[in-house]
């Protein structure tokens, strides 16, 4: 049995109201703003600029802007620490393995126990169903 | 210089410190924590000697101390009220305190044989009561103001409360502590009212004024109110004679309490179910005097009011008579002692009330000493008797023993009023001064002090034949059971207290001859001196307690002067013979009456009066209507109202809390699209607004 | 001749508005990391616009920041969303009642 995406029907267009209140409003708040024109950029590369920004090599960038290492470094280890939290928290509790996600739009799965056997099936028939 | 007046706050310290080492380690002490309380109360009393002897100016040049010695709260603000401890020592004082002292030291050494001897248990908290009672009393009796006053007051009465409950396995002890602490409190409650009246009007407790090298740097409340007198000032719309009478009645109440006066005395009766050495302390000789001496001490106040000293007057005398004919027809011991402490405290309060001071202060010295000395007899007879109270019980205990017996016999004629014993000098005092400022006080008050003159003077004769009854039938005649043919023999330790306070039955009373002194010229009474001062001019004029400014407050303010209807001598010789021969009909009686083998109750021809006196004129009767018919209702009206309206707002408003918090608990659903689409429209919301005002620039 | 920067500004407001409303209207957590990625991006292209209005490259290096944050995100998110299934045998964010009063 496979499984294809399908229109989410049970959709709350009530609530949805309020983003498109927002839109409207943030819409009539820009378009009435006078920003002027951009200033643009000065000539050289902005890549090469972005990357010494990164490691505070300022004086060699060719477009203003301010270092950043300290963030890089911190940045560098969130994204560590979230992979190992993914991991984690993607580790089943009983038998250590690594699951695959389940995409399936939060449908229950008829017959899903928790024994292992029945899990492996229901992940492959997902699987198949996103292909 | 370290004179005696640095020492003072040691003489309460001493029986403090007695009551912590009694009640934690009088376990492991031979005599159960008793060494600790004689040690203490000896010290003190040596203090005490040596203060009064720094009082009289023979050990110091300062002859009297007031000094704030520690600020509990300190007001901050103008005219906010700072509450301090002090000490203020003056010839009152001082005496009061050799008083209290002395009484208390022989009450220890007798409990030794009246407790110990009679292996009581619980020793360490029975010493550790008198403990803090002695050191309470004491700091009571050297407060320099009216709210610390108040604070020692209750803690006496707290002290009485525990002692008289000692026992309190048996039934009557804690139902009588329970009253004597109810009853008191009742008054009391008067009196804190009283406290914060005067500290609201006049900004201050202190009794004495401070002064600092001759100059006055803190004002008492007599002498504001004397000013504010003077200057015909008002307080909170009333004038300040009348605002004066009210603070004066509000504090007079505690006093009623305290010293079982008419009608708050019905707890001291029922307090005689304490052991006897504590009726002997705490409801005879001290803490029921707290009471006359805490009017003793704001007497420059009282003597303000002229209706405060009539109620005052007439209060005394009515419970002289009133507690004297209960007397009459009880048939225990300390009953009949009880009845007499009530009446002769009447006696004190008939005294200040009709401008005797000396009077009063005379009487409450020799009371104590032969009140306590007649307790004492009588816990003597009790251990003898086997804790058997009843004296129809007994008879015949004269020969079998003696030193009880003759120094009871001191006791008793002191009580009574026979000269030469000390009751006959201080009470002839106190009905003659009641009777010269009777007839000498213009209007009302004249007529007041006279009537209650007659009480007091009737109530004599009640006296001379209520105690010698109580000592023919517990002495005289024949044995009429077997204990009393047999007594337990007494110790050592209830004869010596026995002793010193027979001997000081029959002199102290020396201390004021007044109608020797006026007839033979001779400058004898000495207490008038104590208490007037060495020079003329009395007592250091600052300290405005002195006797001197007392005489004159009483001529220019009260209207109390003196007059001699018969000539000055010969008023004084037949008020004394009256007072006299009153007591001595009144011991004949008793004579012609119990005096024989086998007495009989001769109380009962006195029929239907006789059920009215034993029942106490139906006074716990009244008062237990009083707080079940009145009081009960209007608690439970209040309760309602309590309950009704006022926990109905309460609960009203809380009910509107509660309905809306309920319903805006729904939008904490925990669905976090419900949160999103919130902060979604807040944000709309806000910028609709900047956008309204302008963008905020 | 270079673009207005409200242009930018009413792009970034479209993506923004198009997240909040997967937000508020959908009630699958995979949709719910989308519709916050979506959020992000349009803050990252505020962010380059912005550097770009002021000629500063400190937006564009920011909004690069932005991006590693919202990798990490999505690495939790759906190792939170997961366990949500595995707990609640669903991924409908309303039914992970437990802890609600």
């Amino acid at each position: 049995m496979t499984t294809r995406p399908r229109l989410a029907t049970d959709v709350n267009y009530v609530n949805g109201l309020a983003a498109l209140a927002l839109f409207a409003v943030m819409g009539y708040v820009f378009m009435t703003s006078e920003l002027g024109m951009p200033a643009g950029f000065a000539d050289g590369s902005i890549t090469a600029s972005i990357g010494y920004a990164m490691f505070d090599m300022l004086d060699q960038a060719a477009i203003e802007a301010e270092g950043f290492l300290v963030a890089f470094i911190v940045i560098a280890l969130v994204l560590d620490a979230a992979l190992d939290g993914a991991v984690m928290l993607a580790r089943r509790e009983d038998d250590e393995s690594v699951v695959a996600a389940i995409t399936d739009g939060g449908r229950p799965l008829s017959g899903r126990e928790s024994d292992g056997a029945d899990a492996e099936t229901a992940t492959d028939d997902v699987t198949g169903g996103d292909d | 210089m370290a004179g005696a007046f640095d020492f003072v706050p040691a003489i309460a310290a001493l029986p403090l410190l007695a009551f912590v080492v009694s009640l934690f380690a009088g376990q492991y002490m031979p005599k159960r924590g008793a060494e600790a309380g004689i040690l203490a109360t000896a010290g003190s009393l040596v203090l005490s000697i040596w203060t009064a002897l720094t009082v009289a100016g023979i050990t110091g040049s300062a002859t009297s101390y007031n000094e704030n010695l520690y600020t509990w709260v300190a007001g901050v603000a103008d005219g906010a009220v700072t509450l301090r401890l002090g000490v203020l020592v003056d010839p009152l004082t001082a005496l009061m305190l050799v008083i209290v002292s002395l009484i208390a030291l022989l009450v220890h050494v007798f409990s030794l044989g009246y407790m110990n001897d009679e292996g009581e248990t619980g020793l360490p908290r029975y010493y550790a009561g008198l403990g803090l009672f002695t050191a309470s009393m004491l700091a009571f009796v050297f407060s320099n103001n009216l709210l610390m006053a108040f604070m020692f007051f209750e803690l006496v009465g707290l002290c009485s409360y525990l002692l008289i409950g000692f026992w309190f396995r048996e039934d009557g002890p804690p139902s009588a502590a329970k009253k004597a602490f109810l009853v008191t409190r009742f008054g009391d409650y008067f009196f804190l009212i009283g406290v914060v009246g005067v500290f609201a009007t006049f900004g201050t407790g202190l009794f004495a004024p401070i002064t600092e090298g001759g100059t006055v740097v803190a004002e008492s409340f007599p002498q504001m109110a004397e000013h504010a007198l003077e200057d015909g000032e008002s307080f909170f719309g009333y004038s300040a004679q009348t605002w004066i009478t009210i603070l004066g009645m509000l504090v007079l109440g505690g006093v009623v309490g305290k010293s079982a006066q008419f009608p708050l005395h019905t707890w001291l009766p029922d307090a005689m179910e304490g052991p006897t050495p504590v009726s002997a302390l705490i409801h005879a000789a001290t803490m029921v005097a707290a009471g006359v001496y805490l009017v003793a001490r704001m007497y420059g106040f009282y003597l303000l009011s002229p209706t405060a000293l009539a109620v005052i007057a007439l209060i005394g005398g009515f419970t002289a008579l009133f507690a004297a004919t209960m007397g009459v027809v009880k048939q225990e011991l300390k009953q009949v002692l009880a009845y007499s402490t009530i009446s002769q405290y009447g006696y004190m309060m008939l005294a200040l009330g009709s401008g005797g001071y000396v009077a009063a202060v005379f009487h409450l010295t020799t009371h104590a000493i032969f009140k306590a000395l007649l307790f004492l007899g009588a816990g003597s007879v009790i251990i003898a008797m086997h804790h058997n109270e009843n004296m129809w019980d007994m008879g015949g205990l004269k020969d079998r023993m003696p030193v009880t017996y003759w120094t009871f016999l001191s006791g008793s004629l002191a009580l009574a009023g026979i000269v030469p014993f000390a009751g006959f000098w201080s009470k002839d005092e106190v009905l003659f001064e009641a009777l010269i400022h009777g007839f000498g006080s213009t209007g009302t008050l004249g007529t007041m002090f006279l009537v209650a003159y007659a009480m007091g003077l009737l109530a004599v004769f009640f006296t001379g034949f209520y105690t010698f009854r109580m000592v023919y039938l517990t002495f005289h005649g024949d044995a009429r059971t077997d204990v009393a043919r047999d007594p337990e023999p007494v110790g050592w330790n209830v004869k010596g207290p026995l002793s010193v306070l027979g001997i000081g039955a029959a002199t102290v009373g020396l201390i004021n001859m007044k109608p020797i002194a006026d007839l033979t010229g001779l400058h004898i009474d000495f207490l008038h001196k104590w208490l007037l001062g060495p020079e003329e001019g009395g007592w250091p004029a600052l300290t405005s307690t002195g006797l001197h400014h007392y005489e004159e407050l009483m001529h220019n303010v009260a209207g109390i002067d003196p007059a001699y209807p018969l000539g000055e001598t010969t008023t004084l010789l037949v008020s004394a013979l009256v007072s006299l021969s009153l007591a001595l009909a009144g011991v004949l009686v008793a004579r012609s009456l119990y005096n024989e083998p086998e007495p009989v109750e001769h109380t009962d021809k006195l029929g239907g009066a006789k059920t009215l006196l034993m029942h106490n004129y139906y006074q716990d009767e009244y008062q237990v209507w009083l707080a079940q018919g009145v009081t009960v209702p209007l608690a439970r009206a209040a309760d309602k109202f309590d309950q009704g309206v006022v926990d109905g707002v309460v609960n009203g408003i809380s009910s509107v809390s509660l309905f809306t918090g309920s319903r805006f608990r729904r939008i904490q659903s925990g669905v976090v699209t419900n949160y999103a689409a919130l902060m979604t429209l807040s944000l709309v919301l806000l910028l609709v607004v900047f956008v309204v005002l302008g963008g905020g620039v | 001749m270079a673009i207005q920067t409200q242009y930018f500004l009413l792009l970034s407001a479209a993506v923004f508005c198009i997240g909040v409303y997967g937000i508020l209207t959908r009630r699958n957590a995979l949709v719910f990391l989308m519709s916050v990625e979506l959020m992000l991006n349009a803050a990252n292209i505020n962010l380059v616009a912005f550097s770009f209005h002021h000629g500063n490259l400190t937006g564009q290096v920011f909004s690069l920041f932005t991006m590693a944050l919202a990798a990490a995100e999505v690495a939790i998110g759906i190792g939170i969303v997961l366990v949500l299934y595995r707990n609640f045998e669903d991924i409908d964010v309303t039914k992970a009642a437990t802890m609600r009063w």
